[in-house]
């Protein structure tokens, strides 16, 4: 059932004067600040990044510095969140982890929706042959996992956290296809495609002026939300020992170097794991505030 | 349905197929000489290292090389790993239970705790109990396998000493399952949540509640049965991530599984037991797949009877 | 009189909270009687349908709010009744039917199942009893084999059988009123007489009274015995039909009445109505088509294999002059839009010759076929999905003419805003979106992208059939002008009969991908040589109450003649 409506100007007939009153749509960042998720994951988006690029000032230690306090040290007002075994300041390493935290979403991001974008445009605008086999490729590749291709990855690669981060943005690329491709058969099925390609239109038309537009607010969406599986997986690697190598201040890491630990420095378990989580969660909510300020009618969702 | 079940084996098939040649280029991707990463840290001479290869068949065409390793693959040798010097294939048989094990508790964890919230949160729709079940879903969606694993860990097993740290026993499943089962369900939540409000809106529900049926014959009898058509697809995908998931959850609580195995492979090179994990993992969310969409085939009457 | 059942006054029904709060229903009251087919008339957004929902409880929970009213049955307010006892009457006392019969049962249930539960529920029958009262009510409504029926899935039955089985569980509960909710609306023409047919047999059989949700005034005047137009949320008038029809007292009913289309108004005529003064003469040959074949086959995995296949085309020639419309008519799935974007190449054929304006189209090369376009352009169905949601509207108006290249700079800006006034739009909306705009004006946006390459051929895919009916009369005026001024050829898609009798020179009727008869408009529509054609034609609900109600005739859908098509007198041609 349509929700029939009583707006005087909707109802009208068909008066050619118009709909000029008829409500205008919020803009974009207005309708983000609305929703609660939005407005929620961008300001802990926001403390992460001010948190990045103010490590150095706010950071009240030198992260990497050995010894600079007792070892071991529970949180005190010198040590807000404590001192690690070799009594460096866990705050410190966790204000300068949100450097390396930013620079996975953004690089691993990158790659996987670059890669994933191209794949999934061609498969679905070429259609045929080309996108059967493209497809069916992507399918398999992302029935083994992103985790088993990220593993294949390192194993070609070797391990650390540039490989890590690339490894990351390789195995995510058959998710960012699939999507790509799904969205780009969706808009391709609706009559306003037919019609430009009835109006004459070429390739370049079709896809730049028609589908793109339409497809690019679906991939805000996923690779908002993809920032956040990028930073749960890059911690999680490094807390495997796969990605971040000591003495580097990385989330998954720290908290791979507190499980000895666990019953005598429970706060160098706590403080980075809560870190990730915060930040996984602020990129979840921000990715489901775009996609609500994008498309109303997901609002109940 | 004998038509749907065939193709889905094919497919399956596909996807295992596609693995062999993917593990099959691995090796010949790896910067550098794969041999000399290898073995190079055996400190062994270069007529060894040449020995090696030859008898490894690297020494041949990608094609023949391929060839052989399916042929091998038919009969069930997926070569000998480098470090342990034993057959890959009777490691992974030999570990394989123990992450079935933990796959499968965690899936019923997931499932039981996942569908449920997913479920009653979409009935109450806009109300406090959806908010509430939704902000524990996104929390849990956010938050990492292993801390949580920590967590537990910390929680049940060092401080209240409820649970063992590690061993091999039931009582020492019960920490990862919970925590592979409770991050799964989460994400099992915000699926059914929408899966069921797509539900709840359709023509034929409206037509249910017109027909002045009771309230649980409207949700269960109608929606629910329609929701699970949806739902159950999702599984095998969600499946393939529990699996996943087990990876880092079997290193966190030290659970001898496939996939501790798979990490220790990566850090030393150990190539053929890689490859050897990747084929195994492809095939067995393969499977899992295929059973999962016979039972979907099996909800929707669509299927059954064509 | 006989006496009131149902007594509704002053019912207010309102979306939404706040500012955003949105009246659907306004202070509306009627009686419906006993034994009465009470039709509830209107356009989109009339709220015709949102108040009879309120009455059963129907409406979406937390969004919609019934402000004020009462609906008195068996002296009780329907409205305040406690949902227990609604829900004891939903099902039993009122029963409903709905517009959507291929998503109203629900597909994981056996239709047995679907059928007996609220006799059940409400009847406290037996499941055997239950079953006994479904088989019988399936025989009731027409369907063969009830045994069978029972054990089948809502996806085994076509879209008539499946409005059939809601009748029978509406009816199977002997219900006093029955509402339906645009019953037919989504239902081929010849499917909808039988529907009709059927609820008129089954009211008088079970003497149950009707509120009839409907747009459509053919089927208020076959129907109803009162009728209550609405309009924005409000009555605007209420009487019994034959009244309405010949002496609306309401602007709005006139207005109403006047829009619709039909069929035998313009049966004298030969040519569509003039509406210029000098129209362009119907020129020579422009569109030849011949042998047009197509066969889908449904997408196979991997890489494709013989999946079901469905003949879409088969063997579909015409010629289309200058200046002339011929009109392609047929129910869902005869493959006329498949013609019209065959004659486009918007898609493969797999044989067939299509030539227009000289040139061979299926031989075009990609470049070729694009400059092509210039001479034949398309008016889709849904003007709400046919504009790039995010391009401006004068941007899209403008693009046809930059491919093109027939304009660019300062003199595109003013081809834009002409072609915004000839199609009756203000110049100074080119800024806008069109989600801004409302379904008529979005489909003139449409012909004014159309006409800016100066085409030769439009061919117009339902251009009307999403439009409200004030809003049709419109659209199609606005095309015959079109068509008069500027001698544009129009390849004319459509299932509504009065429609095309309105605008076209020659008609080919369309069923199962063949063309059955083809001839002038007033051959094939005046004096139908086809066994379907006279089924369609004698299908169409009449506008006028004043008419005897005959039973609407039903297709035997064996016998008809599906061979190749031969001459019956010049110029008209039927399948034998």
């Amino acid at each position: 059932m349509t929700t029939e409506t009583l707006d005087p100007r909707s109802a009208d007939a068909d008066a050619p004067v118009a709909a000029s009153a008829r409500r205008k749509p919020r803009s974009f960042l207005a309708a983000l600040l609305r929703s609660p998720s939005g407005l929620i994951g961008l300001v802990i988006v926001g403390l992460l990044v001010v948190c990045a690029l103010t490590a150095p000032v706010i950071a009240p230690h030198d992260p990497l510095r050995m010894a600079a306090g007792p070892r071991l040290q529970p949180p005190t007002w010198d040590y807000w969140m404590g001192t690690d075994d070799f009594g460096r300041d866990v705050l410190s390493r966790i204000l300068y982890g949100a450097q390396l935290t930013l620079q996975i979403g953004v690089i691993a991001v990158g790659i996987s929706l670059t890669c994933g974008l191209l794949l999934g445009l061609v498969a679905g605008y070429s259609s045929g042959w080309t996108e059967r086999v493209l497809m069916r490729l992507v399918d398999v590749l992302f029935s083994f996992t992103e985790i088993v291709i990220a593993l294949a990855c390192l194993a070609i690669f070797g391990v650390g956290l540039t490989n890590a981060m690339i490894a990351i943005g390789i195995a995510s690329i058959p998710f960012y296809a699939r999507v790509t491709h799904s969205v780009v058969l969706v808009e391709k099925g609706k009559p306003y495609f037919e019609a430009a390609t009835a109006a004459g239109a070429g390739h370049l038309r079709l896809i730049f002026v028609h589908l793109l537009p339409n497809v690019v607010p679906t991939l805000i969406v996923v690779g908002t939300l993809g920032v956040s599986t990028a930073v749960l997986a890059a911690a999680g690697l490094s807390f495997l020992g796969l990605g971040a190598q000591p003495p580097e201040p990385e989330w998954g890491f720290m908290l791979s170097a507190s499980r000895d630990l666990i019953s005598r420095a429970p706060w160098m378990m706590i403080f980075p794991g809560l870190a990730i989580a915060v930040t996984v969660l602020g990129f979840n909510l921000l990715g489901d505030g775009v996609r609500e300020a994008l498309d109303p009618r997901q609002r109940q969702r | 349905m004998t038509r749907f079940i065939a193709q889905r084996l094919l497919a399956a098939l596909v996807t295992v197929w596609i693995a062999t040649i993917a593990v099959t280029l691995l090796v010949h991707v790896v910067p550098g000489d794969p041999v000399r990463i290898m073995y190079g840290s055996f400190q062994t001479t270069p007529e060894e290292l040449e020995a090696i290869r030859v008898r490894l068949g690297l020494d041949q065409p990608i094609w023949i090389q391929y060839a052989k390793y399916l042929g091998r693959l038919l009969q069930g040798d997926l070569g000998r790993s480098i470090v342990g010097d034993q057959p890959v294939l009777d490691i992974l048989l030999v570990r394989f239970p123990m992450t079935l094990a933990l796959a499968m508790a965690s899936l019923v964890i997931a499932v039981a705790v996942g569908m449920s919230l997913g479920f009653l949160a979409a009935y109450k729709r806009g109300t406090w109990v959806d908010a509430g079940a939704m902000i524990l879903a996104i929390v849990g969606v956010s938050m990492p396998h292993f801390w949580l694993g920590l967590l537990l860990l910390f929680l049940f097993a060092l401080t209240l000493q409820w649970l063992p740290v590690a061993g091999g026993d039931w009582m020492s499943l019960i920490l990862p399952a919970l925590t592979l089962g409770l991050a799964n369900a989460a994400v099992l939540a915000r699926m059914t949540r929408s899966a069921m409000i797509d539900i709840f809106d359709q023509d034929f529900v409206r037509t249910a509640r017109a027909k002045g049926l009771s309230q649980t014959l409207v949700l269960y009898r109608h929606a629910l049965r329609s929701g699970l058509v949806p739902i159950v697809a999702m599984l095998g995908l969600q499946f393939a991530y529990l699996m996943g998931g087990a990876i880092v959850v079997e290193n966190v609580f030290a659970w001898n599984g496939v996939g501790r195995f798979a990490i220790e492979a990566v850090f030393a090179r150990d190539y053929p037991l890689i490859q050897g994990f990747i084929l195994f993992f492809a095939t067995v969310v393969a499977l899992a797949s295929v059973i999962v969409d016979v039972a979907y085939a099996f909800l929707d009457p669509r299927i059954r009877y064509s | 009189m006989s006496e009131t059942l149902l007594s509704v006054q002053d019912l207010t029904v309102a979306f939404g909270r706040g500012p955003e709060r949105n009246v659907a229903v306004k202070g509306l009251s009627y009686d419906l009687r006993k034994g009465e087919t009470l039709a509830i008339v209107g356009e989109s957004g009339s709220g015709k349908s949102v108040s009879s929902m309120a009455l059963l409880g129907l409406l979406p929970p937390r969004s919609a709010c019934i402000e004020s009213g009462r609906a008195m049955f068996r002296d009780r307010d329907l409205l305040t009744l406690p949902e227990a006892d609604k829900r004891a009457l939903r099902g039993d006392a009122i029963t409903m039917i709905f517009q959507e019969p291929m998503t109203s049962l629900t597909p994981v249930l056996r239709i047995g199942l679907q059928l007996t539960e609220a006799l059940v529920e409400h009847k406290a029958m037996s499941q055997r009893e239950a079953e006994a009262r479904a088989r019988e009510m399936l025989r009731l409504v027409g369907l063969d084999q009830p045994e069978r029926r029972m054990r089948q899935f809502p996806h085994e039955l076509s879209g008539g059988m499946r409005q059939r089985v809601m009748i029978a569980m509406a009816m199977a509960a002997d219900p006093a009123i029955l509402i339906a909710d645009e019953p037919t609306t989504a239902l081929d023409v010849t499917v909808q007489a039988q529907i009709l047919n059927l609820m008129r047999g089954l009211k008088d059989q079970f003497s149950t009274s009707i509120i009839l949700i409907t747009h459509d005034m053919g089927v208020v005047a076959e129907m109803a015995d009162r009728v209550v137009v609405m309009n924005r949320g409000r009555k605007v008038e209420e009487g019994p039909v034959s009244t309405l029809f010949t002496a609306p007292k309401e602007a709005y009913t006139r207005r109403l009445l006047d829009a619709v289309p039909r069929l035998g108004a313009y049966a004298a005529a030969a040519e569509p109505r003039r509406v210029v003064e000098a129209p362009a003469p119907v020129g020579d040959t422009l569109v030849r088509a011949r042998g047009m074949s197509k066969t889908f086959s449904s997408g196979g995995f991997l890489f494709g294999r013989g999946g079901a296949t469905t003949r879409a085309m088969q063997d579909v020639g015409f010629e289309l002059k200058a200046g002339e419309t011929l009109a392609l008519v047929g129910e869902s799935g005869s493959g006329k839009s498949t013609t019209g974007r065959a004659v486009l190449r918007l898609m493969e054929l797999d044989a067939g010759e299509v030539e227009v304006d000289g040139v061979d189209v299926r031989n075009l090369s990609s470049s070729g076929l694009r400059k092509a376009r210039r001479r034949m352009q398309m008016i889709f169905q849904d003007p709400f999905a046919s504009l790039n949601p995010r391009m401006s509207v004068g941007k899209l108006v403008a693009e046809p003419m930059t491919i093109h290249g027939i304009a660019s700079g300062s003199e595109l800006d003013g081809r834009v805003e002409e072609l915004f006034r000839r199609v009756g739009l203000e110049a100074d909306h080119i800024r806008r979106y069109p989600h801004e705009f409302s379904g008529g004006q979005r489909q003139r946006i449409a012909i004014a992208r159309a006409l800016g390459v100066g085409p030769k051929l439009i061919v117009a895919d339902e251009p009307t059939s999403a439009l409200d009916v004030s809003v049709q009369a419109q659209v199609l005026e606005l095309m015959l002008e079109l068509q008069q001024s500027l001698g544009l050829a129009y390849l004319f898609i459509s299932h509504d009969m009065a429609v095309v009798e309105e605008v076209s020179h020659r008609v080919a009727v369309m069923r199962q991908g063949r063309i059955v008869e083809i001839g002038t408009r007033q051959a094939v529509l005046n004096a139908p040589a086809h066994a379907y054609t006279r089924a369609l034609l004698a299908a169409v609900p009449v506008p006028d109450p004043a008419r005897e109600r005959q039973v609407l005739p039903e297709l035997d859908v064996g016998t008809l003649p599906m061979g190749a098509l031969a001459e019956v007198a010049p110029g008209h041609m039927a399948a034998q």
